[in-house]
């Protein structure tokens, strides 16, 4: 009993002495310094929470998203990726750094929006002891010139969002449904390797469908 | 009537709580759901997993489904005519015009001496299948070092099978070896001596003669040197060895490795548009450089 009233009136004690120490160390500078301090952290929150198939990352992905720019023209992606078993000798995971480019956004009717356009590039990384970044010491110089872990890929697609009203929201601010269409920088390459053989032409863009939840 | 408008008033209501957020639970369900039928969309090839996804459709084992087949038709043959080619890597249009020279050339099977892709992806082992699969006789492919890339080798093993095989045809033995020690870094059974021991004693009474075909050659980069010596004497317990053939070197060139004068055939890459035909008879055989 007579503990949790010492508990009590030490931490209101505590409170009224840092409220204290705030009114009277309080200046303008000071405060302007930590609000920057805080919106600087605060600008690596994650706006986006992203699913999305295939697409060279795995069978699924998902991952957070930041958007900015003036118009919010642009998007980074950070996906982690499975990758089932197949017919290899088991799952793996892969990592995606993924940028995105939106020229124009268009309005319509009853909070839909609509883009016609995104583009961009992503990084992907693949873990597991089959795949090296660079050549191990164990072969002669530049004997392979590629890396099997990390993969360059490229991307076309569309958006579609509903925008959820500001009255009807709870948590999420926006929908967005998108496809894309990529490819990857070795399939580009042996395109260039054989280019009067279109066999694989059209077999080197793989479909990608996902959605994005957009917090604030 | 009444209870499809009380249905259709649910739903409604749902897709309501869906698309504005009410319950963000029935939300992740909803799109839960939808992933799990994109899932099984993914079933369709116009979907890509990864480059070194393994995940493929179709044939898989092929040199076992071509084996019993070369068995089945060349056993009691006196002769035999075969196209030993290697290295075609990317280069679908040279293949291509190769196959197309090989079919018209009354062929009894092709060897195939590795390097079927660039990079070991999934999708260039499918396209080296689809252009092999052009081949109106049947076809065997060993691997190559570029094969082995990522998850190559796995990819290899479901597509092609195991990597050291052999086949008899027209009382002869055609072992078919797995060189690519670089690869392995050295630490595994490269070339594999107790394969090559098993081989020389087993169905011995079905063959009489044999052919050695590797991917890389002794005394090159992809060889594990330090067994050059023991691979030669390992060679010479096959009986009646006939010759060896090699590719990895992207040239056409014909040596003796060692002074026990057992011939190696080196074989040029598709690109370089030249590739052996060898005649096997009873008394001995005959080879000729296709140009294409």
């Amino acid at each position: 009993m007579n503990t949790r009233l010492l508990i009590f009136n030490l931490l209101l004690a505590l409170t009224i002495a840092s409220q204290a120490q705030i009114d009277t160390m309080d200046s303008p500078k000071y405060v302007q310094r930590v609000n920057r301090y805080r919106s600087d952290w605060e600008s690596l929150i994650p706006t986006q929470f992203i699913i999305q198939n295939a697409g060279n990352m795995g069978l699924f992905s998902l991952g957070v998203g930041w958007d900015y720019g003036r118009k919010n023209q642009w998007e980074t992606h950070l996906l982690f990726g499975y990758l089932p078993k197949y017919k290899s000798t088991r799952p793996k995971m892969t990592m995606t750094i993924k940028e995105t480019f939106i020229p124009w956004r268009v309005t319509m009717k009853k909070g839909w929006e609509f883009e016609p356009l995104t583009t961009g590039l992503y990084l992907n990384t693949i873990f597991g002891h089959e795949f090296w970044a660079s050549q191990p010491g164990r072969y002669p110089d530049k004997y392979y010139d590629i890396s099997t872990k990390f993969r360059l890929n490229v991307f076309v697609g569309q958006r579609i969002t509903l925008i959820v009203p500001n009255n009807r929201r709870k948590f999420i601010k926006s929908i967005t449904l998108f496809y894309e269409l990529s490819t990857c920088d070795l399939y580009i390459r042996s395109m260039i390797w054989d280019w009067k053989n279109e066999v694989h032409f059209r077999n080197i863009f793989g479909l990608s469908l996902g959605a994005k939840m957009q917090f604030f | 009537m009444r209870n499809i408008g009380k249905i259709t008033n649910r739903l409604t209501v749902s897709m309501q709580d869906f698309l504005f957020g009410k319950s963000l639970f029935r939300f992740l369900k909803t799109i839960t759901l939808l992933f799990i039928v994109i899932l099984f969309a993914s079933c369709e090839d116009v979907f890509q997993v990864h480059p070194y996804d393994v995940r493929f459709s179709g044939e898989t084992n092929i040199n076992a489904h071509h084996i019993k087949e070369i068995e089945q038709r060349f056993r009691d043959r006196q002769t035999l005519r075969i196209a030993i080619i290697g290295d075609t890597h990317c280069w679908y249009s040279e293949t291509e015009d190769e196959i197309a020279d090989i079919n018209s050339k009354n062929i009894d099977f092709v060897i195939h001496l590795g390097d079927l892709t660039n990079t070991g992806t999934t999708k260039e082992y499918e396209w080296a299948r689809s252009t092999l699969d052009k081949l109106q006789m049947p076809y065997v492919a060993l691997i190559g070092n570029h094969d082995f890339l990522g998850t190559g080798d796995n990819c290899y093993d479901a597509m092609f099978g195991r990597k050291d095989f052999s086949f008899i045809a027209a009382r002869i033995k055609f072992v078919c070896l797995n060189t690519n020690a670089t690869e392995y870094d050295y630490i595994s059974a490269v070339p594999n001596f107790d394969f090559m021991e098993r081989e020389i004693v087993a169905d011995t009474a079905l063959f009489d003669r044999t052919v050695i075909l590797m991917h890389a050659p002794p005394f090159n980069d992809q060889f594990n040197n330090n067994v050059v010596k023991a691979f030669q004497h390992y060679t010479s317990f096959f009986p009646g060895l006939m010759f060896c053939a090699y590719g990895h070197n992207h040239s056409q060139k014909i040596s003796t490795f060692y002074d026990d004068g057992v011939i190696y055939y080196g074989t040029d890459c598709a690109k370089g548009r030249n590739y052996y035909i060898f005649t096997l008879t009873p008394n001995g055989y005959e080879y000729e450089i296709v140009d294409f």
